[in-house]
């Protein structure tokens, strides 16, 4: 670790004394570009004192030449003409650091992405190309004036949204590094879509028996507080700094109070369609979602509740927990970082009305067929068919119903998931049913992971489960609702007509329907699959381009148990790195409001993206917070006074690299 | 060669894929016909493969990989344009767009039934209509027309004989004439080396 | 008289030239219902899309325009009858306006004959004017008489619904409701039969190239309607009409060994329904046979149908 010097004072007011070094960046720019006459010619521009070039100016002995100009006096601008500033320009402004020069008196020059690589048939179009964007450089690092990071405290607590396997992980990871953790919860109960599983593959563990320890623990960690039946409504802020206020919602019972006995659910009037039954069972008004629902308290639907009083009598809830009168209850909490862990819905696949879901009753989801399966699901175990209620004889299993589907209405991407759960309840109706015939569609088989293929083989050999490759194109049903299937064998090149029971439609997984909202709410972006986007798809998984804000889970995109977990726990163990330094540098590209030029005309507010510009009404001029502030320059381009100014990209900055660019003209009748 | 050399020795091997079918849908701004990865819901949907031996998914595969036989099948036309494929491909791809091109590219090829000849060449480019009414054959056509209150030839073509010379100058200015001619020496060329 | 709708009318091949009763009930239906029909003089086979079009693409292209440029210089949409014109026309269309270097130069084909194409009328169905531009109120307001009790195997056909992105059905292709409606305005029932929206058989150069196996295509519909107790066949296209009809004999011929009893199941077309059931003559609507002629349309007899009218309607 090198120390870093004093800084030498540097006002912006002296004569700029530039250095610029050309890279050679071994062949990649040397082998196109005649490296030794741009730096022969960067030597001729004004207030140019020194011109190198360099094989690797990244490398060690190329920082060191940057570092002895520096230190001998000699200059007080550093150029650098390489690659992008995507890839080194932390480098070399730490070397200017290290030196004693502020680091934003460099400019890094891309002579390989955008003179080189693009030209390499033509190196005479390529040198051109190059000493225009030197020439460029050397003008804005003319111009430019030293600037300070600023440096703001972190708060040592985080905001997890949704607490399915992914939300509960993170928690726990961070509750026991010693972060305060707020984990939001819409509905209400911890768990997610995992509790209504009824086995995992390939182990095929119990979901409920591996999730619902990890719900206790949940529940136990005295350094996470739990907020189910909540929504997050607004967060302001910026990273280390969120204020978000969180909406509890009106359980009408009192949580406090109640003690989970049951006995308003029997003398409840009211039967409604119990959601986390899929609409294949009931529940009451008044209800938990499941036996094992963490906390274990009720709630009241009030959609569906008439307010008959019967479980507000003192002879049906003897603690008196029963409210009516209960409000929603706003809090108002600061953390340092956020972990959007917010999962996934199911896709309806009643717009492929070629598949007939919802108007043959024998056509159910694979989320539906895991109900049936359960132990604790609406049958109890023992699958049968909703047309009759008799367990069936024959079922089929189509892949990839709306996924991998490049119509208008479906998803284009995989999900990841399907193969193997289709795999996963064709072998569990096998073991229950060992007459069974059992099909699966499909168009391939992805079973990518650990113990995959091997899950996939034994279905085959052992089970018996038959893999025919033909997406079905087309289901009717007979008079006894029995589903009849067409498609092709595409190995046997012939198409087939098969009759079955019943068949479960392998569903795509999608983002959740307000996923739209979520990301303004955070300011995150969405992919084009609308799952929430990664920082960068290989190497940052778990982080949002917003500073602070991670993503974990099926939130970020379709993926099994094993891979939510890895990434619940890379989203916890980002969030702990950042908020372990308890502070953060936040780059210096913000903009200033000149106050003496500001007419107080409010156009920078309405236009700031991000919510970054206040008004001062005592002074009647635009003040914006820096550390908000992304730097995207349009309250600066808007202003009709030209009272802003953008740190590091002022328009006297910029007007200076134009007026060089345009000097010589690089392309005669439009090039070739 | 003996018998059983005649029936059992095939060597059916592939050696080499060049695909000029395929280069031709390229440059029709079909490529999307590269896209398909054979599941199979093109001939699932389809009826007409239920009772005759035309695979759709089949006819693309072999289109792709270069199979000219797919140009000389009968089979090619037993595709009644219901859509269904079309409708149903995952990969939306254009699917009956493409046993169209593919038809159009075996009629280059000389591949077309007597019978559609027939109807080209001397029933549309004579007439300019593909059921045609005028004609000794079809008075009884034009009396049932008489016999409803219409006039005996209705007002198209078949009552401007001028319309007739536009349609035939546009058909000869778009090479459809050629087109034909064409495929007839094909055809007759074939059949004299069989 | 002030008409409150005006089209263009593209007459095709089969309506006029082997189904001229089909013609006869559009041109009475429309002008009772206020609806204005311009001959389009000289207008050729659209060409059909089955053959032509699988033969060359650019003749086919090239022969639509010139028919929706006459069109487009009386100053109307084209409206047709016919599936396979509607299919043609409308896709011709649909293309010529995406891909602007191929309406250039099918223009410079057009300029040869002295003929110019916008593409700025959309060509239409019948039932697409009767369902969208009308609407079954409209329709609803001119019904006299009510049928009692008909059971009517609707025929949709192929074209009409696809390909559904260049259709006015909003995507909507696998379990269209838009005829049954019109035809259940009447009185009538329309029954579910297995296969409904399956292909008649013809399209496609098929009942060109082998007739037995667009014959079994028909066959499977007939043995689905007969086995829902269909008393007619109701379809809004031409050839279909014709297939089903002719087709129907074929069927008796090739498959009689395994169909049991010959079919024998009248075959009406969509405006010879509506129009007895606004009161028209049959005679105006070419359901009355008034000639001696031996092998012309109708190939089934439709007089069944003529008794169902007079027993119920009136």
């Amino acid at each position: 670790m090198t120390d870093i010097k004093e800084e030498i004072k540097v006002s912006g007011k002296e004569k700029p004394r530039i250095g610029v070094y050309i890279c050679h960046c071994g062949i990649n720019i040397a082998g196109v570009i005649d490296v030794e006459k741009l730096r022969d010619y960067a030597a001729t521009l004004p207030d140019v004192v020194i011109s190198r070039d360099y094989k690797f100016m990244c490398s060690d002995n190329g920082q060191e030449l940057i570092k002895k100009d520096i230190e001998s006096g000699l200059i007080n601008r550093v150029v650098v003409a390489a690659c992008s500033p995507r890839m080194h320009e932390p480098t070399f402004r730490l070397v200017c650091k290290e030196a004693g020069l502020n680091q934003f008196l460099f400019e890094q020059s891309n002579i390989r992405e955008h003179a080189s690589w693009v030209n390499m048939n033509d190196p005479e179009g390529a040198f051109k190309i190059a000493k225009d964007h030197v020439r460029m450089a050397i003008a804005k690092v003319r111009n430019l004036k030293p600037l300070q990071e600023q440096k703001v405290k972190i708060e040592p607590s985080c905001l997890i949204i949704g607490a399915g396997i992914a939300g509960m992980n993170a928690a726990l990871d961070l509750a026991d590094s010693g972060y305060k953790v707020y984990l939001v919860e819409r509905t209400p109960t911890i768990g997610g879509h995992m509790a209504q599983l009824d086995k995992t593959f390939p182990t095929m563990d119990c979901s409920s028996c591996i999730l619902t320890p990890r719900m206790v623990d949940v529940a136990r960690n005295k350094n996470i507080e739990i907020l189910t039946y909540s929504e997050v409504v607004d967060v302001q802020g910026y990273v280390g700094n969120f204020e978000v206020t969180i909406m509890k919602k009106p359980h009408y019972v009192d949580q406090e109070k109640c003690t989970a006995c049951g006995a308003c659910v029997e003398n409840c009037p009211i039967t409604c369609a119990n959601e986390f039954e899929l609409g294949m069972g009931t529940r009451k008004a008044i209800y938990i979602p499941f036996p094992q629902a963490v906390p274990g308290q009720y709630t009241i639907d009030m959609d569906h509740c008439i307010q008959c009083g019967i479980c507000a009598r003192p002879t049906v809830c003897e603690p008196g927990a029963i409210n009516y009168d209960d409000k929603p209850e706003y809090l108002n909490i600061k953390v340092g970082t956020i972990i959007v862990a917010t999962g996934w819905d199911l896709f309806d696949p009643s717009v492929l009305e070629q598949y007939g879901y919802g108007r043959f009753p024998n056509v159910i989801t694979g989320l539906q067929m895991e109900r049936l399966l359960s132990s604790f699901g609406p049958v109890l175990g023992k699958p049968v068919r909703p047309s009759d209620l008799k367990a069936p004889h024959s079922i089929a299993f189509l892949q990839c119903v709306g996924s991998r589907n490049f119509r208008e209405g479906g998803h284009q991407y995989c999900s990841r998931v399907c193969c193997m759960y289709a795999t996963k309840q064709a072998r569990q109706y096998k073991e229950k049913h060992p007459d069974a015939d059992v099909y699966i569609f499909y168009m391939d088989i992805r079973a990518f992971g650990k113990g995959y293929e091997e899950f996939y083989e034994s279905a085959a050999e052992n089970y018996g489960i038959n893999y025919i490759r033909g997406r079905i194109a087309e289901i009717t049903e007979d008079e006894d609702h029995n589903i009849i299937i067409r498609a092709e064998d595409t190995l046997l090149q012939v198409p087939i007509e098969l009759k079955v029971d019943m068949l479960i439609l392998s569903t795509a997984i999608e983002a959740r329907a307000d996923a739209d909202k979520v990301a303004s709410l955070l300011s995150i972006q969405r992919s084009s699959d609308g799952f929430f986007m990664e920082a960068h798809p290989k190497l940052r998984p778990v982080d949002t381009l917003t500073n602070g804000i991670f993503v974990a889970g099926v939130a970020q995109g379709p993926k099994d148990i094993p891979d939510t977990v890895a990434q619940a726990k890379g989203a916890a163990s980002s969030a702990a790195a950042l908020m372990a330094q308890g502070e953060v540098a936040i780059e210096p590209y913000y903009a200033v409001v000149m106050e003496h030029l500001c007419s107080g005309c409010k156009s920078c507010q309405a236009l700031c993206p991000f919510g970054a510009i206040d008004f001062d009404e005592f002074k009647k001029v635009a003040v914006i917070n820096s550390a908000l502030c992304k730097g995207c320059g349009t309250c600066a381009a808007a202003c009709p006074s030209s009272a802003i100014i953008q740190n590091h990209f002022a328009t006297f900055q910029l007007d200076s690299i134009i007026s060089v660019a345009v000097k010589e003209s690089t392309v005669q009748n439009g090039g070739n | 060669m003996s018998d059983n050399v005649e029936k059992y020795i095939k060597r059916k091997v592939f050696k080499g894929l060049s695909s000029e079918i395929a280069k031709k849908f390229v440059d029709a701004g079909l490529e999307k016909i590269r896209a398909c990865i054979n599941c199979g819901t093109c001939t699932g949907s389809c009826p007409s493969g239920r009772r005759t031996a035309i695979r759709t998914r089949s006819l693309i595969r072999r289109a792709l990989m270069g199979d000219e036989s797919v140009l000389s099948d009968i089979e090619l036309w037993f595709c009644t344009t219901c859509y269904y494929c079309y409708e149903r491909c995952p990969r939306n791809i254009p699917v009956t767009d493409m046993i169209i091109k593919l038809r159009n590219i075996a009629v280059e090829e000389g591949y077309i039934l007597d019978s559609h000849f027939g109807l080209a060449y001397n029933i549309f480019y004579q007439t300019g209509h593909g059921v045609p009414a005028s004609g000794e054959a079809n008075k009884k056509w034009r009396d049932l027309r008489e016999s409803y209150g219409l006039p005996a030839l209705p007002p198209t073509v078949h009552s401007y004989p001028e319309a007739v010379k536009e349609c035939q100058t546009l058909m000869k200015e778009v090479g459809f004439v050629d087109l034909l001619e064409h495929a007839k020496q094909l055809k007759e060329q074939r059949s004299k080396q069989t | 008289m002030k008409y409150k709708y005006r089209y263009g009318f593209f007459l095709g091949c089969v309506i006029p030239n082997r189904y001229p009763m089909i013609e006869v009930s559009i041109r009475n239906v429309f002008n009772y219902l206020n609806a204005e029909l311009i001959d389009l003089l000289g207008a050729s086979c659209c060409p059909a899309p089955g053959v032509f079009r699988a033969f060359h693409i650019p003749t086919w292209l090239v022969i639509a325009a010139r028919n929706i440029s006459i069109a487009e210089e009386l100053g109307v949409n084209p409206i047709t009858g016919c599936n396979g014109c509607y299919g043609t026309l409308r896709d011709a269309w649909y293309e010529l306006e995406h891909e602007p270097e191929l309406k250039k130069s099918v223009n410079e084909q057009l300029a040869k004959i002295g003929r110019h194409y916008t593409g700025r009328l959309e060509p239409k169905h019948v039932v697409q004017a009767l369902y969208l531009d009308m609407g079954l109120d409209y329709i609803r307001d001119h019904i006299k008489y009510k049928f009692e009790d008909l059971k009517v195997a609707v025929h949709y056909g192929c074209h009409i619904l696809k390909p559904s992105d260049k259709r006015p059905w909003g995507g909507k292709y696998e379990y269209p409701t838009f005829l049954d409606e019109i035809v259940e305005l009447t009185g009538a029932k329309s029954i579910n039969y297995k296969e409904k929206f399956m292909c008649c058989g013809a399209g496609g150069a098929v009942r060109s190239a082998i007739k037995e196996v667009a014959a079994d295509f028909t066959r499977e519909k007939l043995v689905n309607m007969r086995d829902a107790g269909a008393d007619i066949i109701i379809n809004c296209c031409p050839f279909c009409h014709l297939q089903l009809d002719l087709g129907q004999v074929e069927v008796n011929n090739f498959y009689k060994d395994i169909i049991g009893e010959p079919f024998n199941i009248p075959v009406i077309y969509i405006t010879q329904l509506l129009g007895v059931s606004m009161g028209i003559d049959p005679n105006k609507l070419g359901l009355v046979k008034n000639h001696d002629l031996k092998g012309v349309s109708p190939f089934i007899p439709i007089e069944p149908f003529l008794d169902i009218v007079k027993e119920q309607l009136i």
